[in-house]
């Protein structure tokens, strides 16, 4: 257990967070698109998060109990939502049907922004948690000196 | 025995590792602040520490003698104890990980890990400050 083994649970963190981010901003960007490459309106897309342990096949026989406890974070995977489509009433619409009706994203703004925001707190929570592990270090660097 | 280092540095560094240990669990909990099913992992030594502190003070060998060596304190005697958030919770959302906790253990943590690399900083100045004076 040392310094670098914080760094990277933090790093885990960031880039598990960044790709939440990506997939938020990704669903309020297609909050209107009716057309996909799969066909169909976009689909809303949400991230899982699974905890990871921190090892490599090394560091498995040496690490102590303890060590093994450590949990890093990692997407498993994009998955997508599977509530059905918001039908707007839009004869003018290219994509309406024979009802006129147009099938839209149900991507509820509000809903995304408060995951926006939970996101970029975990983020600031982690770069924190990085912050002060690296004062921790200079602190210790400065015992020998 | 007296040598010249202090048993409390001993001591001082083997606080320094398990508030690293610490500060590793803390940072672990908060990666997974939104993973689901996972519960917040804990470590406490403070009980022990004491524990061990005062059962060298009390002596455990008995000294019949004043010129019998007394026991010296032995950083290694104890360990930190491991908790893993057993209770099960079923809670909407994402707030298994209790983030105001995380954060406010580990301000504490990094505080009493800073002054601690002082007073560690401060014994071998006094060393450095005794060698250097008493040769002149």
């Amino acid at each position: 257990m040392d310094f670098m083994t914080i760094l990277d649970i933090g790093a885990s963190a960031l880039s598990a967070e960044r790709t939440h981010l990506n997939v938020i901003s990704m669903n309020l960007a297609n909050v209107n698109t009716t057309q996909t490459a799969e066909g169909g309106p976009y689909r809303r897309k949400t991230v899982l998060f699974k905890a990871v342990p921190l090892e490599t096949p090394f560091s498995r026989e040496m690490q102590t109990a303890l060590d093994r406890e450590l949990r890093g974070v990692q997407v498993k995977a994009v998955v997508t939502d599977k509530r059905p489509f918001k039908r707007v009433y839009d004869p003018g619409h290219p994509d309406a049907d024979a009802d006129g009706y147009v099938n839209y994203p149900d991507i509820n703004a509000v809903e995304e922004m408060a995951n926006l925001m939970t996101a970029l707190r975990t983020y600031e929570a982690n770069v924190s948690a990085i912050t002060t592990a690296k004062t921790m270090f200079n602190k210790a660097l400065e015992i020998g000196r | 025995m007296k040598s010249l280092f202090d048993d409390n540095i001993q001591l001082t560094a083997k606080v320094l590792d398990l508030r690293l240990m610490r500060q590793n669990i803390v940072v672990s909990n908060l990666a997974n602040i939104k993973t689901p099913g996972y519960r917040a992992r804990r470590l406490e030594f403070e009980e022990k520490l004491q524990a061990a502190l005062d059962l060298e003070k009390n002596n455990k060998i008995t000294r019949t003698n004043e010129k019998h060596l007394p026991v010296r304190f032995n950083p290694q005697k104890f360990g930190p104890d491991f908790f893993k958030d057993f209770e099960p919770r079923v809670v909407q959302g994402e707030d298994r990980v209790d983030l105001d906790k995380e954060m406010a253990i580990m301000a504490k943590n990094t505080m009493l890990y800073n002054a601690l690399t002082q007073v560690l900083r401060k014994n071998f100045e006094g060393l450095k400050l005794v060698i250097s004076e008493g040769g002149k």
